[in-house]
C-alpha cells in the first residue's frame, strides 16, 4: 500500500513540477517576446541604445529617448496587460459558463463598452466632469460594468444557472450591437472613422496614464482570482460536486463575473476591441497544462501576453513605418498556435 | 418645388417675355406675326439643339450619356456642395438628395452654407455619412437626373456595385468624380465633367485655366531648380481622437511630391494610413503639417470658416508640444503649419498646393499666398465666400 501512495505522490511531484516547467516557460517566451518588441522597430536603434534609453536616459539624444519611451514600451507594456486581463477574464468566464466558447465578448460586455464608447465619439456624451479622451474611456467602462450589474440583475431574477446567463449575455450583445449601429448611422464621416478604428483595436492608444491604471486593476484582480482558484477547479467537476466541497457556487460565478467585467472594460476602453485573445488565451493555457486553476489561471495570463506580445510585433513589421491595428493581426498569430496545439494534443 | 432663387427668376424673365411677345403679336400686322413666329421657333429651337444629349467619359472611364444638363442631381458626398458652388451660383437648387456628412462635419462652413441658402434644410438626405447607411431605394424615388458620386468617398463609390447595378436598371446615370484618391491626376477632369454635366462648361472652363496658371507656376518655377533638394514632409490628418491618418501615395501626398516634397508617408499601402510614430520620428522630417477640422469648441486643430487666428494658434502650439513629436527637426526648428482638412477632397486643394510650395520651399515659393488664391476663387467662383483660417504657421 505504502509503495502505492508513495508512487501516486511521486507521480503528484512530477506533475506539479512539470507544471512548474511550462508556467516558466511561458514566462520566459512571454519576456522574449516582450523583448523582441521592444528591441524591433521601423528605426535604426541597436538594442544597446534601447537599453541605454531605458537605464540612462540621459545619456542618448532626444529621438531614441522618445521612441523607447513614448513609443515602444507603453505600446508594448499595453500588449502584455491587456493580452494578460483578457485572458484572465476567458478563462475565468469559460470556467463559470461551463462553456469552452465562452470568452470576455461573449456576454455583451464589450458590446456594452462599445456603444459607451460610440457614444462619447459620435454625440459627445459621458458623465458630467468627463471630457476630451477620457470620455471614450470612461463610457467604456461605465456601459461594460453596467451590462454586468444588468446581467447578474436579471439571471438572479429567474435563478438562471450558466444556459440562462448566456442567453441573457446574447440578448444583451444585440441591443448593445443595435444601439452602436444607431450611433454608426447617426455619425459624421470623421467620426465614424474614429469609431471604426477604436473598434478594431489599436495599442496606439496606450501611454502613461491609461498603462498605470490598466496596470492596477490588474494587479488588484489577479490575487482575488488565483485565490478563487481551487473553487473554480472544483466547479468544473460539476455545480454540484462543488456544492458539495462547500463552494457557493452564485456567490463565485457573481464574484467572477466581477472580475472579468472589470477586466474587459479596462483594456477595451483602453485598446478598443480585441476580441480573439480571451477565447484562444485560455484554451493554449488550458492545452497546455491542465484544468487545474492553480496553474491554468496564471498560464492563461502569461499565454495571452505572450500572444498579444507577438500580434503587436508583427503589427508593425507587416508594412514597416505603418501601423495595422493590432485587433486585426491578433487573429492570424494566434490561430496557428491555437490549431498546432489542438492537433498536436490529438496525436498523443 | 425644389427650384430655388435662381429658376424662379429666370422662369418669371420667360413668363414676361412671353407676355411681352403675345401682348406685341396682338398689335402686329399678318407679315411681322408670321417673323415673330418663326423667330420664336428659331428660339425654342435653339432650346431644342441646347438639350442635345451630352456625352462624358469620367475619372473611373465610363462613358456617360445624360439628355439634358442635369437639374437634379443626387451628391454622393453632401461635402462636394463646395464643387458644386463653384460652378453653379444656386447649387443648392439643383441637389434633389445627399448624404448628411456636410451637414455633420462641415462646422461654421455649413452654417454659412444654410444662411445663404436656407432651402439647404429641405433637401433630402439619402443617408448617413458612411456608404452603408446610404437607401438605393429613396435615390430612386427622389427620381434624379444624374447621381455624382466620388471614385473613393465615405459615400457609395466606384466599389459599390449594388448601389450602381441598381441605380443604372432604375435608368438613373452615375458620374464619378475624383478629388480624393487621385487628386492631382483628376481634379480637373473632375471638373470638366462636372462641367459637360451641369451645362457650365463656361464657368468650369475658366477654373480650369485658373488651375492650370497656378500649377503652371510651380511647375516652371521647380523646372528651373533641377537640383534642389526635397525636404521630407510629415503631414498628420488630426480628426478627434483617432491616431492622425498621414497621406500614402494618393491623396495630398501626390501634392506634396509635386511641389518638391518628399512625402514620407508614401511607404503607407493605401491613400491614408497610420505611420508608426517610430518611423515618423527616425525620418526626422523638415516640414510638419497638420489638418484639421474642429470647431472652436472641439478638441483637435481648429481652423476653417469663421475660425479666428489665436484659435488656430492655440490648438496647433498644443499638437506641436505633444513629447512624442518633440524630437523632429521641423518642431524644433519651428516649421509647422496648419491647413483645413476638407482640402484633401475637393478642387479647392490649389490653394493648398500653394501652401505646401511655400511651407517646403521657403526659399522658392516665400511669396505665394494661399489665403489670396482662396479669395480668388471667392471672387471669381464660389456661391459662399470662404473666410476664416485656412492656413496657418505657428508663431514662434
Amino acid at each position: 500500500m505504502s509503495t502505492t501512495a508513495a508512487v501516486i505522490e511521486k507521480g503528484y511531484r512530477q506533475q506539479f513540477a512539470k507544471r512548474i516547467a511550462l508556467l516558466c516557460g511561458l514566462a520566459v517566451a512571454m519576456l522574449l517576446s516582450f523583448f523582441f518588441d521592444m528591441v524591433v522597430g521601423p528605426s535604426t536603434l541597436s538594442t544597446a541604445d534601447v537599453f541605454k534609453a531605458i537605464f540612462s536616459p540621459d545619456s542618448i539624444e532626444l529621438s531614441s529617448r522618445v521612441i523607447v519611451w513614448e513609443v515602444r514600451m507603453p505600446y508594448s507594456l499595453m500588449a502584455l496587460l491587456v493580452g494578460a486581463s483578457l485572458s484572465l477574464a476567458g478563462c475565468e468566464m469559460q470556467t463559470i459558463m461551463n462553456n469552452a466558447m465562452a470568452s470576455p465578448f461573449t456576454l455583451g460586455v464589450s458590446a456594452a463598452a462599445s456603444f459607451g464608447a460610440a457614444l462619447a465619439i459620435v454625440i459627445g456624451v459621458s458623465l458630467p466632469g468627463v471630457g476630451g479622451d477620457w470620455m471614450v474611456v470612461v463610457n467604456a467602462f461605465v456601459f461594460a460594468f453596467g451590462a454586468t450589474l444588468l446581467l447578474q440583475a436579471l439571471s438572479s431574477m429567474r435563478g438562471a444557472g450558466p444556459e440562462g446567463l448566456v442567453l441573457f449575455g446574447i440578448a444583451l450583445v444585440f441591443t448593445f450591437n443595435a444601439f452602436t449601429g444607431i450611433m454608426q448611422y447617426m455619425a459624421s464621416a470623421e467620426a465614424l472613422q474614429q469609431f471604426i478604428f477604436w473598434s478594431l483595436g489599436s495599442l496606439t492608444k496606450a501611454n502613461w496614464d491609461n498603462i498605470p491604471l490598466l496596470f492596477a486593476l490588474f494587479a488588484i484582480i489577479l490575487p482575488f482570482s488565483l485565490a478563487s482558484s481551487w473553487q473554480l477547479t472544483a466547479l468544473r467537476l460539476g455545480e454540484d460536486s462543488a456544492r458539495s466541497f462547500g463552494v457557493a457556487v452564485r456567490r463565485l460565478r457573481f464574484l467572477s463575473l466581477l472580475r472579468i467585467s472589470l477586466l474587459t472594460a479596462g483594456s477595451v476602453a483602453f485598446v478598443g476591441t480585441i476580441g480573439f485573445i480571451g477565447l484562444v488565451g485560455p484554451h493554449i493555457a488550458k492545452l497546455l497544462i491542465g484544468e487545474d486553476h492553480r496553474f491554468s489561471l496564471p498560464a492563461s495570463v502569461l499565454s495571452g501576453a505572450l500572444i498579444m506580445s507577438l500580434a503587436s510585433l508583427a503589427s508593425k513589421a507587416i508594412v514597416a513605418g505603418a501601423i495595422i491595428p493590432v485587433g486585426i493581426v491578433t487573429s492570424l498569430i494566434g490561430v496557428p498556435v491555437f490549431i498546432a496545439l489542438i492537433l498536436n494534443k490529438r496525436k498523443r | 418645388m425644389i427650384g430655388g432663387r435662381w429658376s424662379v427668376v429666370s422662369d418669371r424673365i420667360s413668363d414676361l417675355n412671353i407676355q411681352y411677345a403675345t401682348r406685341n403679336i396682338k398689335n402686329m400686322n399678318s407679315n411681322s406675326k408670321v417673323k415673330v413666329i418663326v423667330l420664336l421657333l428659331g428660339f425654342f429651337y435653339g432650346i431644342q439643339l441646347h438639350a442635345q444629349p451630352i456625352t462624358v467619359t469620367d475619372v473611373v472611364g465610363r462613358e456617360v450619356t445624360i439628355p439634358a444638363p442635369a437639374k437634379r442631381v443626387i451628391l454622393g458626398e453632401g461635402r462636394q456642395l463646395i464643387t458644386l458652388s463653384l460652378l453653379v451660383p444656386d447649387p443648392v437648387s439643383i441637389i434633389a438628395g445627399w448624404t448628411g456628412d456636410f451637414a455633420k462635419s462641415g462646422g461654421l462652413l455649413y452654417e454659412d452654407y444654410r444662411k445663404r441658402f436656407p432651402a439647404i434644410d429641405k433637401i433630402p438626405l439619402i443617408g448617413s455619412s458612411g456608404k452603408e447607411t446610404v437607401s438605393t431605394e429613396q435615390i430612386i424615388s427622389l427620381k434624379p437626373d444624374l447621381a455624382i458620386f466620388g471614385a473613393g468617398s465615405h459615400g457609395p463609390d466606384a466599389k459599390s456595385a449594388d448601389v450602381i447595378r441598381q441605380l443604372e436598371a432604375a435608368g438613373i446615370p452615375i458620374v464619378f468624380i475624383d478629388f480624393r484618391l487621385h487628386p492631382f491626376k483628376n481634379t480637373v477632369p473632375s471638373i470638366e465633367v462636372l462641367g459637360k454635366v451641369l451645362g457650365q462648361e463656361q464657368k468650369a472652363t475658366q477654373f480650369i485655366d485658373f488651375y492650370h496658371r497656378r500649377m503652371n507656376y510651380i511647375s516652371g518655377v521647380l523646372a528651373r531648380h533641377p537640383d534642389i533638394k526635397k525636404p521630407k514632409v510629415y503631414m498628420e490628418m488630426i480628426r478627434g481622437a483617432v491616431p492622425p491618418g498621414s497621406p500614402g501615395k494618393g491623396n495630398l501626398g501626390e501634392f506634396i511630391e509635386f511641389v518638391g516634397g518628399n512625402n514620407i508617408g508614401t511607404i503607407l499601402p493605401g491613400e491614408v494610413g497610420t505611420l508608426n510614430m517610430e518611423y515618423v520620428i527616425s525620418e526626422q522630417p523638415d516640414v510638419y503639417v497638420a489638418t484639421g477640422i474642429a470647431k472652436p469648441s472641439e478638441e483637435g486643430l481648429v481652423i476653417g470658416q469663421n475660425v479666428y487666428t489665436n484659435q488656430t494658434q492655440q490648438s496647433l502650439s498644443k499638437l506641436a508640444s505633444r513629447q512624442v513629436v518633440s524630437p523632429l527637426h521641423a518642431i524644433q526648428q519651428g516649421k509647422v503649419y496648419a491647413m483645413w482638412h476638407l482640402f484633401y477632397d475637393s478642387p479647392l486643394n490649389i490653394a493648398a498646393v500653394e501652401a505646401l510650395a511655400k511651407w517646403t520651399h521657403p526659399e522658392l515659393f516665400g511669396k505665394l499666398q494661399p489665403h489670396g488664391v482662396l479669395k480668388e476663387i471667392n471672387e471669381r467662383f464660389l456661391a459662399v465666400p470662404l473666410k476664416g483660417v485656412y492656413f496657418a504657421e505657428l508663431k514662434k
